[in-house]
């Protein structure tokens, strides 16, 4: 079947058809789960926030002006739930152990990680950064969002996108060198 | 180094990892808190503006004012009364209705004012939470 435009769906459950609203949980809910995950650091509240999450975008779905897109809304009403939320709680951003970044991170080989273990090592890696920087690396690499965008989701100005995007992904490059080196000297 | 928009390798490879899912009944769950919000909106959609209390309150103030106007104009409503009710001791209500007045006038301005302020800031409410549901 043929993928309608999220725009498609919007103006289904503007029009009263609510039932529509469920491809477009369907369709988000991963990324906006990992974003409440990383965020909130367990499962439980992740779910409750990326719930929450999308009955706020449910219940101002008629204020989305589609100037930017659906995603990029979603994101940022996701984002600021789950912060709300650290906040109520008293919950500040535990800092995970901070990663030195020298200025010569080499360029990384990664044919050098098994292809079986990729996915485990990329997802170790991701676990070590920060929340923010996560949420960065996820929009900008896997929801391939524009650092504009980024910056709507975030509320953070376009060149600290930039830095921070150039960081974590240093940081990436850092803990994969370091998970590789670890692996090989277990070997040795 | 390449900067963070040619590393397309890195791209490619966070792209092949698949992202956490939340669990098998989280879309059945987030569909029912909707339908639920939908069911709410349609209630708040029926329910007049005004409550029945509002309205109860509205007559008694309506029928206030007719009093008042009926009483202050003397020698028209009020004179006629003993005509329809022979023993009706018309004096001793009339100086009961005016210590009334009387007592009234001299209450602090400020407190009909915080009064009538508040009466207008719970209509304001009221009906600024209707239209709110009406709206969504």
């Amino acid at each position: 079947m043929e993928e309608k435009d999220d725009n498609y769906y919007i103006e289904k459950v503007i029009a009263g058809q609510t039932s529509y609203f469920s491809y477009v949980v369907e369709k988000y809910q991963d990324v906006v789960f990992s974003i409440a995950l990383k965020v909130l650091k367990n499962r439980e509240d992740a779910e409750e926030m990326a719930q929450e999450s999308f009955v706020k975008a449910f219940k101002s779905l008629h204020t989305f002006q589609r100037k930017a897109k659906f995603s990029t809304w979603l994101y940022r009403i996701t984002y600021n739930t789950c912060i709300s939320e650290t906040r109520k709680k008293k919950q500040y951003f535990a800092s995970t152990d901070e990663v030195q970044i020298s200025d010569e991170v080499e360029e990384m080989n990664f044919d050098g990680i098994p292809a079986e273990n990729r996915e485990k090592y990329i997802k170790a890696a991701l676990a070590k950064l920060q929340e923010d920087e996560y949420t960065l690396v996820l929009l900008y690499y896997f929801e391939d969002q524009s650092v504009e965008d980024i910056s709507k989701v975030t509320g953070l100005s376009g060149s600290n996108v930039k830095v921070k995007l150039y960081r974590a992904r240093k940081k990436l490059y850092v803990i994969l060198n370091e998970m590789l080196k670890e692996d090989v000297y277990s070997i040795l | 180094m390449k900067t963070f928009e040619q590393d397309k390798e890195l791209k490619q490879l966070l792209k092949s990892v698949k992202l956490e899912s939340p669990g098998v009944d989280f879309s059945a769950g987030v569909m029912n808190r909707v339908f639920a919000e939908q069911s709410a909106l349609e209630k708040a959609k029926q329910q007049p503006l005004f409550g029945k209390g509002f309205w109860v309150i509205f007559s008694l103030f309506v029928a206030l004012i007719i009093v008042v106007v009926l009483l202050s104009g003397e020698g028209s409503a009020v004179a006629k009364v003993p005509d329809f009710f022979p023993g009706a001791d018309v004096d001793a209500a009339l100086s009961g209705y005016r210590l009334l007045l009387h007592r009234l006038s001299n209450l602090p301005a400020g407190i009909a004012g915080i009064l009538f302020g508040a009466s207008l800031l719970i209509l304001l409410e009221n009906f600024l939470e209707t239209r709110h549901h009406a709206v969504r």
